[in-house]
């Protein structure tokens, strides 16, 4: 299969390699096959590009990358999405993440919705995590990245 | 919308088989406890409504440029 899509040049996409979102994506219920489209110059960050739209994708990103504390409970998505597995190596935790035009030390990875992809079959869901202390806007530059600051306040409001 | 007055340890149905019961009520606030089947899922409305509108900001219809530019500036931090 070949889908041609705007904002990338065309890429050749495997059946086997596509993603399933029976439940869909909140605001983007419509939209329930995707693709992971790796490119070597955008690395740590992947294009998460939807068939069923070929103008709608998002990058992504391991989270575990710039939050090695990162946690979720994965055992609620077991269940909302019927898995049958109870590895929970079989399901890689990815996070969406939002550029800021023309400050790219900006970027945010939304750490409240985790997108969690079932290497088994094939299945994804996005999670809304009930009582969490994460941000859907945490920087993923403030604790390693060049915004580091060393001024205590600014540090704590990074971490906010 | 369907307006239905409770009291606390009052229950109502939804469909077959999910029930909602007002379990507290205290100082303007609402307690509930929900039975469902798991493979329903239930949101706080406005932590949904989070996840949608930041979703909606994060889909790229323009170019990659500066996804790219945030990679390299990625990569530079790690040395």
């Amino acid at each position: 299969m070949n889908i041609k899509t705007d904002q990338f040049k065309s890429a050749e996409i495997r059946e086997d390699k596509i993603i399933s979102m029976p439940s869909g994506m909140p605001g983007f219920l419509e939209c329930k096959r995707f693709v992971i489209i790796e490119r070597e110059e955008m690395w740590p960050f992947y294009i998460f590009q939807c068939m069923d739209d070929k103008d709608l994708s998002f990058f992504i990103m391991n989270p575990f990358l710039f939050k090695p504390d990162y946690e979720v409970n994965l055992d609620q998505a077991i269940k909302e999405m019927k898995w049958l597995t109870d590895d929970h190596k079989d399901i890689k935790i990815h996070v969406i993440v939002n550029t800021t035009a023309g400050i790219p030390e900006k970027i945010t990875a939304n750490l409240l919705g985790p997108l969690l992809i079932n290497i088994r079959n094939n299945e994804a869901v996005q999670l809304v995590l009930h009582n969490s202390p994460y941000s859907h806007k945490h920087p993923i530059f403030a604790e390693t990245g060049p915004e580091k600051m060393p001024d205590v306040n600014n540090k704590k409001a990074a971490n906010e | 919308m369907l307006v239905l007055t409770r009291k606390v340890g009052e229950r109502i149905l939804i469909g077959d088989d999910i029930v909602v019961q007002v379990v507290e009520f205290n100082r303007g606030s609402v307690k509930l406890g929900i039975e469902a089947p798991e493979t329903v899922s239930i949101f706080r409305y406005e932590v949904y409504e989070r996840i949608q509108e930041e979703n909606r900001v994060s889909s790229k219809t323009g170019d990659s440029f500066d996804i790219i530019r945030a990679a390299e500036a990625w990569r530079r931090s790690q040395g």
